[in-house]
């Protein structure tokens, strides 16, 4: 305390009635006390991202002019990525190959939460460790890993034609849109299974119990029980993976070859080679917009999918 | 017992011995599985001079005079096309020592991001060659120089003489090889791909800059497209490419080729009949440069006849230190496709001319429409 320090006691119980009067002010106000709280987050959201949020959405209606930029508001730059084909062509593609590695994803990861989930007894906590291991390692590493594995002279190619299935190495494997949705399904897994696991261990056990007395068998008793139960982990997991996928862009710049670019390589190269930096924040501005509407959409049909089962 | 479960009892103090050891095994496991590589990155030590460069000169064999005085190398920084390089720097990434080309020289001046290079301070400046610092462009005052030259050499095709069934004369058309579908590579970066483009389109440098220009170059690089496996700025991945017979020709420099030759690949860098792509590259400082010293240093052991050696024979490109040829005799220099006379080089190619800045945005901004496949 403060009053401990001074040679004078008669400061004391000043500095005690305005610690008083402090904390009789934070007890009141209520939205003062969850500001206070809230302050650290809400400050590096604010300067983190709100302000180049912002930043981001002012340039997105300047034009680029030589080294400068032309800043009188113009809607050019949205024009133009609605006219060109271009940008339609690479945002589609990217809303494709992180929907099928969403797909995927969840699809893979769901029978593992369930195993954990369900079957194992003791020793879950080893469990979750060991199955998020790999995702320890840097993410670049993993995608250079899955350039080794898929490469012309990978481990999946060598393998091959030392068992003698195939004669020349598979070509399709690296530098293709499949390369990027193998490597992105594998990278991103964590985010699956770690959502899936929790909504799957909360699903009281006695529910299914109850299923079996009734008559249920067990894939009904699955679809009935534990699918809708489990649905806020599926639709957390199908969130946490689409959303970052569609605007990757180290994945597809190593594996994706000519037709594998995605937008989020397009937008790189607006800020980098082609120094249109409006224009990358244009893309980037309509790719959030995409992702939100598309979010909305997948929430509202989940939404209807539950209320049916229910 | 789950993850929850684990935290309450911590909470509450009731977390048992085999639990806690178990936590502890866990966070050693991780511990010991994060990439070394993120603290040998932290090692190199802040007073060290920023080179910013092309991939594959970042390495000691360049900088043995700076690491003799200084005790460390310099960092680095990499970027795969000179025109990124200029925008990350306009963005406000600072750097010691930087690595245009010719082509790029005069509007890399006109950001005004840069200083003159007090030529009184390097030790090697008197052996440079004159020809290679005498650049349109690149005169400052007081007799001082903007870009320091350091390479020079060409862009061309290496191809595996052992895959790659020559019909006739070596020609950019074996880029355009349709029998060699989806086993050619090409360089990602305009500053190579587009000048070569007009090399193959018969487009005289002199007038890149007209609209017919871009129409032919943008026609015969479309016709080029579905043939290429990987467009890409890191010569690594070409040069294992060749070597494993995944690609069987591919635009390169000369280091791409006399790299594999070294490792006994049967490949040759070809000397196509319309002519290489010839070019001068060299270094200019940071006009804020937070280690101007060290980044003397840095230009000096480039200049170095020490770096001038291993630039020649380990990679095959010309250096700007005349001693440096001394080094080799005829036959070997005329083996490694250099020469001791730089203009016997770059004239016999095609020599890059500068653009203006219009040029290049429009120039990248259509290269990447064409590379993506519109």
């Amino acid at each position: 305390m403060a009053d401990t320090s001074l040679p004078s006691t008669h400061v004391a119980p000043v500095s005690q009635a305005r610690g008083r009067g402090l904390s009789a002010f934070l007890y009141r106000r209520e939205s003062v006390r969850g500001y206070l709280l809230m302050s650290p987050t809400l400050l590096i959201m604010s300067v983190g991202i709100l302000i180049p949020f912002l930043i981001l959405l002012v340039m997105s209606f300047w034009t680029r002019d030589g080294f400068d930029f032309d800043t009188t508001p113009t809607v050019n730059n949205y024009l133009r990525v609605w006219s060109e084909p271009i940008f339609g062509a690479l945002l589609s593609r990217s809303f494709w190959i992180s929907g099928i590695a969403t797909v995927v994803t969840v699809a893979l990861c769901y029978p593992m939460a369930y195993y954990v989930a369900f079957h194992v007894h003791k020793h879950k906590m080893m469990w979750i460790i060991l199955m998020t291991l790999p995702f320890w390692t840097s993410y670049l590493l993993r995608v250079f890993a899955w350039k080794v594995i898929l490469g012309y002279e990978g481990v999946i190619n060598s393998g091959f034609m030392a068992i003698g299935w195939i004669e020349a190495p598979l070509e399709f494997l690296l530098y293709s849109q499949t390369a990027v949705i193998i490597t992105l399904a594998h990278a991103w897994a964590a985010f699956a299974i770690l959502p899936l696991y929790v909504s799957l261990e909360k699903i009281d056990k006695s529910l299914l119990e109850a299923a079996t007395d009734l008559g249920d068998g067990p894939v009904a008793r699955f679809l009935r029980i534990t699918l809708p139960l489990s649905m806020p982990g599926v639709i957390a997991a199908s969130f946490l993976i689409f959303i970052p996928t569609t605007g990757d862009y180290i994945t597809p710049a190593l594996l994706g070859g000519p037709d594998g670019a995605m937008i989020g390589n397009l937008i790189q190269l607006q800020f980098g080679a082609v120094n249109n930096w409006p224009m990358g924040a244009t893309l980037s501005i309509v790719l959030m917009l995409w992702i939100a509407a598309i979010a909305l959409v997948f929430l509202f049909l989940a939404q209807k999918a539950r209320e049916k089962i229910a | 017992m789950d993850v929850v479960d684990q935290l309450g009892a911590m909470r509450e103090g009731k977390l048992s011995r085999r639990a806690f050891t178990k936590g502890l095994m866990a966070a050693g496991v991780g511990l010991t599985t994060v990439p070394l590589a993120a603290r040998r990155a932290r090692a190199s030590a802040d007073d060290q001079a920023t080179f910013f460069t092309w991939g594959g000169y970042d390495i000691p064999e360049l900088f043995q005079p700076y690491e003799a005085s200084n005790g460390a190398l310099p960092n680095f920084s990499i970027f795969g096309g000179s025109e990124e390089a200029l925008t990350k720097m306009r963005g406000g990434f600072v750097v010691d020592v930087a690595h245009p080309c010719n082509s790029g020289m005069p509007r890399w001046v006109q950001t005004g991001l840069f200083q003159p290079i007090d030529v009184s301070r390097l030790s090697n400046w008197p052996d440079v060659m004159p020809e290679l610092s005498n650049l349109p462009g690149n005169d400052a005052e007081g007799g001082n120089i903007w870009m320091a030259p350091f390479d020079w050499g060409q862009t061309s095709v290496t191809y595996r003489t052992d895959m790659f069934e020559l019909e006739g004369e070596e020609s950019w058309d074996m880029l355009w090889d349709a029998r060699y579908g989806g086993r050619l590579g090409s360089l990602a970066s305009g500053g190579d791909a587009w000048w070569c483009g007009a090399i193959k389109a018969g487009v005289p440098f002199d007038q890149i800059a007209t609209d017919e220009a871009f129409d032919a170059i943008s026609a015969i690089l479309r016709e080029q497209r579905p043939l290429i496996r990987v467009y890409t700025d890191d010569t690594t991945t070409l040069e294992q490419a060749l070597s494993s017979g995944e690609m069987v020709a591919a635009m390169t420099w000369n280091s791409s080729a006399v790299l594999l030759q070294a490792e006994g690949i049967p490949v040759k860098f070809a000397r196509p009949k319309e002519g290489a792509l010839t070019w001068v590259c060299g270094v200019m400082v940071h006009k804020d440069a937070p280690n101007l010293d060290r980044a003397y240093d840095v230009i000096d052991s480039l200049l170095s006849v020490e770096s001038g050696r291993f630039m020649i024979n380990d990679y095959g490109y010309g250096h700007s230190n005349a001693r440096s040829f001394d080094e080799f005799d005829e036959q070997t220099l005329a083996n490694l496709g250099s020469s001791k006379t730089p203009s016997d080089i770059l004239d016999a190619g095609h020599f890059q001319i500068p653009q203006s800045q219009d040029w290049e945005t429009r120039m990248n901004e259509l290269f990447e429409q064409i590379k993506a496949g519109f």
